[in-house]
């Protein structure tokens, strides 16, 4: 059956057309979409699990898969790098059922994250890495992963870039195969599943290069590679890796009204990002005189196309980045593909022939990120600014660090509150460096629920350990919110998922033994505000639990939490609210501010912030 | 038929519907296509964009720059980001609508003018249909949804309604939406420019 589904849908579809026993994933754009739609399809043989962090994820599905059964983890790129301590491992001992780890990465940090290239993971692990440079490539490819898994006995890397994982094309789907009902493998072997000693290591270690070799004469042998010759030898040879090579026929269409032939240029699309593809790289050595490498980010493939250029004494030319043609930042497309043409065969392509007027881009009005309407965190963030003030501080003498997640987006206007951000749950282990430092003011961190206990929560127990003054303000909106609503441990049961045990942060910061703990509701700003200062101002490690459903979420499930009204005449059009606010609900009306009631969650925040009694809160 | 079409707007108008019905259209008329909506990290009221890509077998998701055929663009500010990608002769639809940041809101920072899109539309040398907001019918005393007024209106004055049927466009609504069949109908003839056929 024909579907039109998105890149992480393929692989979804591929990963039950293999008869995948287990999918463990953590959400991150733009990966989130493959295991999110597996548990929509409430399935009965396939364990899905949002894991409570991408190591751990790949860890139950590691246990599967040594059990002889097949599974999928799922991560961004951030995710593989909390991963791949244990992923070392996994890769040394390989596995019997099929193990397959899908990461995606972002070339042109279109998700807002990094640019981080994940190939070279894939180099580090000696595991072997497939890409697709479409949709429907990643159907068929995420199917042959978990073939070629079992084939050499180790887990395989199935890499996909945003612009694959979030597209939608035409797939042609079939039946999910049943999931084997085999009873689980129990193989008692220390030498292939333990690392104590180094013979087991450097044993362990020799099979894994023999597994990544074996991986390169199996994708060689069923030519997952494009190799395409041209009939005349000597000309120009490209190799396109992964989503590159969907642009090359509409580069060549541009670049043909120019004298370019199609027929003279030799192509090796490349699928196998590792191990490199070297027999198909000598075949376009020998056959031509110019290369020409088309990848995003690292001149990965280049690097390997120069050691075999190297080898074999080629006198051609090679062009890619390591020359200075290409860049290493951004997505590539169509002009890359006719500025390499235009760089190698100088055919007088026009340099704008692709590029529009990119001055109409500064004429647009900056709209940085903000939270919602109705959003917790707007509560907090102006708490925590009022309880700097309370104590006579201003916002840039207190540290205030961040997490990933919404909740950093008080970094932004009109907050301007949060300073840092580096990965998940660092903003606790960052705040204690600070206060090594000898900052001398309160030093805050802040982070998410989802945050906290993906990693946060070893860095809190550091603090307490070693008894740091800092606050930590957990903001818990009970869901993992900014990649779309996904539920973690703190997430209420009755969600409609399927049944869970709910771990509840209000026992476990006790539990750790913090005597300055309390729970505010950020929505009451001034008792949040209040709390926040007292902790400020007392020693040791204390936690404001600032706790209250993220409003899209609560909206969803028909929630309201009241309604705000504006008195036309009280107001002077001051601006105050918004100004303090930001919140979207507002807009500018001839002679009073004015509330969207479909937008306005009646959160109540913005009442305080006016001086001449304009907003006022209605029983809803 | 290659046929590019670049979306530009904000979170919550519905933009990315508008190239999710084509999608399907395509989907449903055996066109290949590719369809890559881009929300970047935003809730409502966030820069949103999406690129739909008909009648190329595997195509890249990234629209060159001058290489659309046409722009929608549901946000005054927004459709600037739009301007270099759409072709010289391309259709660059507008819907002038106004999301004004915090910023503009409060006077601090400054808000294109219409004037500033015209000009800009006409330097890419490209033919400007505008839809004003006022423009928006009403059906039972509420404003219709623009996305499919917008999309009538795209449906019967640019060259996607000479390359795909309006016939199809309107089977995918009324497949896609379960609910208020008649209004979203209503919505999208009346962008057609044509009546209501009250059946």
């Amino acid at each position: 059956m024909k579907k039109l589904i998105t890149g992480n849908e393929a692989i979804a579809y591929g990963a039950l057309r293999a008869g995948v026993k287990a999918v463990t994933g953590y959400p991150g754009t733009p990966s989130t979409g493959c295991l999110s739609s597996l548990l929509a399809m409430n399935l009965v043989d396939t364990y899905v699990e949002w894991s409570v962090n991408e190591k751990v994820a790949l860890e139950v599905a590691a246990g599967v898969a040594w059990s002889g059964h097949r599974a999928l983890c799922t991560m961004k790129m951030s995710g593989l790098n909390v991963a791949y301590d244990s992923l070392i491992s996994v890769a040394y001992s390989g596995c019997d059922g099929g193990l397959v780890v899908y990461v995606a990465d972002d070339p042109g940090a279109n998700a807002g994250m990094c640019e981080q290239d994940s190939r070279s993971f894939a180099v580090m692990a000696d595991m072997p890495m497939l890409e697709p440079a479409t949709v429907a490539e990643t159907y068929a490819l995420t199917k042959f992963a978990f073939d070629l898994s079992e084939r050499i006995k180790g887990p395989v890397f199935l890499r996909l870039v945003t612009g694959i994982a979030d597209s939608y094309a035409e797939v042609e789907i079939e039946q999910p195969v049943p999931v084997s009902q085999a009873a689980p493998l129990l193989i008692k072997d220390i030498q292939r599943f333990t690392k104590a000693g180094s013979v087991i290591a450097t044993n362990q270690h020799r099979d894994l290069i023999q597994r990544l070799e074996q991986a390169g004469q199996i994708t060689d042998e069923v030519r997952l590679n494009k190799l395409s010759l041209s009939s005349r030898p000597g000309g120009l040879g490209i190799l396109a890796s992964g989503i590159a090579a969907a642009y090359l026929e509409e580069g060549f269409e541009a670049a043909a009204p120019f004298g370019f032939n199609r027929e003279d240029v030799s192509t090796l699309e490349i699928k196998v990002v590792h191990p490199f593809p070297a027999a198909e790289a000598r075949k376009m050595l020998e056959h031509c005189q110019t290369i020409l490498i088309l990848e995003e980010l690292e001149p990965l493939i280049e690097r390997g196309i120069i050691v075999e250029a190297q080898r074999m004494g080629y006198r051609g030319k090679i062009t890619g980045k390591l020359d200075g043609v290409f860049s290493r930042i951004g997505e590539y497309g169509v002009p890359q593909v006719v500025q390499g043409i235009e760089s190698v065969l100088r055919l007088g392509i026009p340099e704008n022939l692709l590029s529009g007027n990119t001055q109409a881009l500064k004429l647009a009005a900056a709209r940085p990120i903000t939270v919602c309407a109705g959003c917790p965190h707007r509560g907090t963030y102006i708490a925590i600014d009022k309880a700097i003030k309370k104590l006579r501080l201003k916002k840039n003498e207190v540290m205030v660090t961040g997490d990933i997640g919404c909740t950093i987006l008080g970094m932004n206007p009109p907050f301007d509150l949060i300073w840092t951000e580096i990965s998940m749950g660092a903003s606790v282990s960052l705040a204690q460096g600070y206060v090594h430092a000898g900052v001398k003011t309160p030093v805050i961190a802040t982070i998410g629920d989802s945050t906290f206990f993906h990693a946060g929560i070893a860095g809190l127990v550091n603090a307490i350990q070693h008894q740091i003054d800092l606050t930590l303000v957990i903001m818990d909106n009970r869901w993992t919110a900014m990649t779309g609503m996904q539920v973690n441990p703190g997430t209420p049961c009755n969600n409609g998922a399927s049944a869970y045990q709910e771990i509840d942060i209000a026992r476990i910061i006790p539990a750790l033994g913090i005597e300055h703990f309390w729970m505010v509701d950020p929505f009451d700003v001034e008792e949040t505000a209040g709390v926040i200062h007292q902790a400020m101002t007392l020693p040791g490690v204390k936690v404001v639990l600032a706790r209250q459903e993220c409003a899209i979420q609560a909206q969803r499930q028909g929630k309201q939490a009241g309604k705000v009204h504006v008195v036309e005449e009280n107001c002077n059009l001051c601006k105050l609210c918004l100004m303090v606010t930001g919140c979207s609900a507002f807009s500018l009306g001839a002679n009073a501010i004015e509330i969207d009631p479909e937008l306005c969650y009646g959160c109540g925040v913005c009442i305080e912030t006016c001086h001449h009694d304009a907003l006022v809160a209605e029983e809803a | 038929m290659k046929y590019d079409i670049f979306f530009a707007g904000v979170g919550g108008q519905g933009i990315l519907t508008i190239g999710e019905v084509l999608a399907e259209v395509a989907h449903y008329k055996d066109i290949p296509a590719n369809f890559y909506p881009s929300k970047g990290m935003a809730q409502r009221g966030g820069f949103v964009k999406a690129q739909l890509r008909l009648g190329r077998e595997n195509v890249g998701p990234n629209i060159p720059q001058r290489g659309a055929d046409m722009v929608i663009a549901m946000e005054q500010s927004e459709s600037l980001k739009a301007i270099p990608f759409i072709k010289p002769g391309g259709d660059f639809v507008l819907y002038s609508d106004i999301w004004a940041p915090t910023a503009v809101a409060l006077g601090k920072a400054p808000y294109p003018a219409f004037a500033q899109i015209t000009e800009q539309v006409k330097l890419a040398g490209a033919r400007l249909v505008h839809i004003a907001p006022g423009q928006l019918p009403e059906y039972a005393g509420e404003l219709v949804h623009a996305n499919l007024y917008v999309l009538g209106v795209i449906m019967g004055q640019t060259v996607l309604g000479t390359l795909i049927r309006s016939e199809d466009v309107e089977h995918i609504i009324q497949t896609r939406f379960k609910r208020n069949t008649e209004a979203n109908s209503f919505a999208y003839r009346s962008g057609l420019g044509m009546p209501l056929v009250v059946s």
